[in-house]
């Protein structure tokens, strides 16, 4: 366990953008509160109330959690290839450290320890630019804004979708590592070409697209699987009928926990996921060259 | 007592080409063994597969241990210091310091603190931001600073000037060894280090050509330089190699008969280098 710290400490040293970014971000977004224009809508209705708030606490969530999608993935990529690649690899391995432990510390900085910052950085920008547009727009927004029901539910969904992206994504992200921890140049490129190789070949010789379907199924099945047919009929009752705005009752309602993890789909990507990270530790125990 | 190193029909293949040909050899503890060998020879790929960096076949035990299989137990008790400075760029000495005091438990920082100190390095600093004398001086006090049994350099002095080299040495053999060490150290500057090691191991086309003690290379191996006028003579011992200096030739002999040699001109013992060129050539021809 202390190594994993350090090996961790290691991660943010040699990533600072692991931190900058999200500083970035929620900078900007304090800026605008603080000098953008405040022109919220006059909210009339409780109901109204916590749809601006969900709005609000949801752009600001969704915003970090892509941002933070895209760079995990990107740092996936980068992080086994970047020690071999600067030859610290050789000095990383001249320390009692298994190789092992080091693919996994990258894994868990990508799945847990990341996410966790983006995390804390949204909460901070949501209260900052909360307290700050409630302090500049007066009581009416204030009492919309800082709807501390909706803010804890919001703090659950974060919990609840790190914990289940981690899981449906891990064989992505073990791939992601694979390459890494595999290609002598060019890791963006080689990420992509063997899937597309495989889609082609096997539609090429086969005539068929199963390889495609669960690719696809994996890429953007995750909102089915780990949320309930409640956000589906609700995101399409919203879209139709978009002059009244309607409100979920629970956001917690639309969690599927149970069903995600008792799907043998999960599972499945779970198995092929510790395949992929296996091959990484192997390849990181060999391959101390580009 | 077990050898610290035990090699047997070490073997390394890259697709066809083969880096280590069924290389056997075997270092005792508490010596400091010159790894010598022109480029290409196999002497990193020894080094690697010593160090559990690569997969081989054949024998190999390093500290009792299998080192690709037991790197990391073998780390605790082994360091190195592979090629050039690999110290990355973003890292900073001090996060250094405290990552190796971290995550290795034989790692004494205050000696690794006072070989930094020397250097007058600040410890804020970023590695890219060093030349490259400082960062090898840098990795060198991390290496240095671990309590091990066998230490493993490879090319350790490789861009540092003259008075960091003759530095490094000392601190190397006054400061560091003691008989519980054991040092490997491949150089091509051999001139430097053949004053303070006690064996070298010679490596050619992935083959160990001389795995002797430098006691046992002034027992064994004779040179003499002669004129014109007893070159024959000389010749006549079965040297396995001759070179010409200044007018004179330089014989070279394996287990010569001394008293016939004494009476031709003055004997010495080959420097490492020479027998080096001398055992290499002389055995290609």
């Amino acid at each position: 366990m202390n190594n994993y710290i350090w090996l961790v400490r290691r991660e943010f040293w040699e990533n600072r953008a692991i931190w900058v970014i999200p500083l970035v971000i929620g900078g900007f977004m304090v800026l605008c509160a603080l000098f953008g224009r405040v022109d919220l809508m006059a909210v009339s209705s409780h109901a109204l109330g916590r749809t601006v708030g969900q709005a609000f606490l949801g752009t600001v969530g969704a915003t970090f959690f892509v941002v933070m999608s895209i760079y995990a993935a990107w740092y996936l990529l980068d992080c086994l290839y970047a020690d071999r690649k600067d030859r610290s690899v050789l000095f990383w391995k001249s320390l009692p450290i298994s190789d092992a432990t080091t693919v996994l510390s990258k894994l868990a900085t990508a799945v847990i320890v990341i996410p966790l910052v983006y995390f804390v950085a949204a909460d901070l920008t949501t209260l900052l630019v909360a307290f700050i547009i409630s302090v500049r727009a007066g009581s009416l927004v204030a009492g919309t804004l800082w709807q501390a029901g909706l803010w804890l539910q919001i703090q659950l969904l974060w919990l609840y979708m790190i914990l289940t992206t981690a899981v449906w994504y891990l064989p992505v992200t073990a791939y992601l590592l694979l390459i890494s921890s595999w290609a002598k140049r060019a890791v963006t490129l080689w990420s992509v070409l063997p899937p597309l190789a495989l889609i082609l070949g096997e539609r090429w010789f086969f005539g068929t697209h199963v390889i495609a379907h669960q690719l696809s199924l994996r890429l953007f099945g995750f909102t089915e699987a780990a949320f309930s047919a409640n956000l589906a009929s609700w995101a399409s009752a919203t879209a139709a009928d978009s002059d009244s705005i309607r409100t979920p009752a629970d956001i917690l309602s639309f969690l599927d926990f149970t069903g995600f993890f008792s799907s043998m789909a999960t599972w499945a990507g779970v198995a092929v996921g510790i395949a992929l990270i296996i091959g990484s530790i192997q390849l990181r125990m060999r391959r101390t060259e580009i | 007592m077990p050898a610290l190193i035990e090699a047997r029909d070490l073997t390394k293949k890259y697709g066809s080409h083969v880096a280590l040909d069924r290389a056997s050899f075997s270092v005792e503890g508490g010596r400091i063994v010159g790894l010598i060998g022109p480029n290409g020879a196999g002497k990193t790929s020894a080094l690697r597969a010593i160090l559990g960096l690569t997969a081989y076949e054949g024998q190999l035990r390093v500290l009792g241990r299998e080192p690709f299989r037991d790197r990391t137990a073998l780390m605790q008790d082994a360091s190195f210091i592979a090629d050039v400075a690999v110290l990355p760029g973003w890292l900073r000495i001090e996060d250094a310091v405290d990552f190796v005091a971290g995550v290795h438990p034989r790692f004494r920082r205050d000696r690794a603190a006072a070989l930094l100190a020397k250097t007058e390095i600040a410890g804020r600093r970023r590695m890219r931001e060093l030349s490259k004398g400082m960062k090898t001086q840098v990795h060198l006090a991390l290496t240095m600073g671990i309590d091990a049994k066998l230490l493993v350099l490879d090319e350790p002095t490789l861009g540092l000037d003259i008075l960091a080299r003759r530095a490094f040495y000392d601190a190397l053999v006054n400061d560091y060894m003691d008989e519980t060490r054991t040092i490997l150290i491949t150089t091509h500057q051999v001139e430097e280090v053949e004053n303070l090691l006690t064996d070298v191991l010679f490596i050619d086309k992935g083959r160990i050509v001389l795995d002797s003690s430098l006691d046992d290379i002034s027992v064994r191996y004779t040179a003499i330089a002669v004129g014109p006028d007893h070159i024959d003579a000389a010749r006549a011992q079965k040297p396995f190699y001759e070179r010409r200096v200044l007018g004179k030739t330089v014989l070279y002999y394996e287990h010569p008969d001394m008293e016939k040699l004494a009476e031709l001109g003055e004997v010495h013992t080959p420097s490492v280098s020479d027998l080096f060129v001398a055992k290499l050539s002389g055995d290609a021809t």
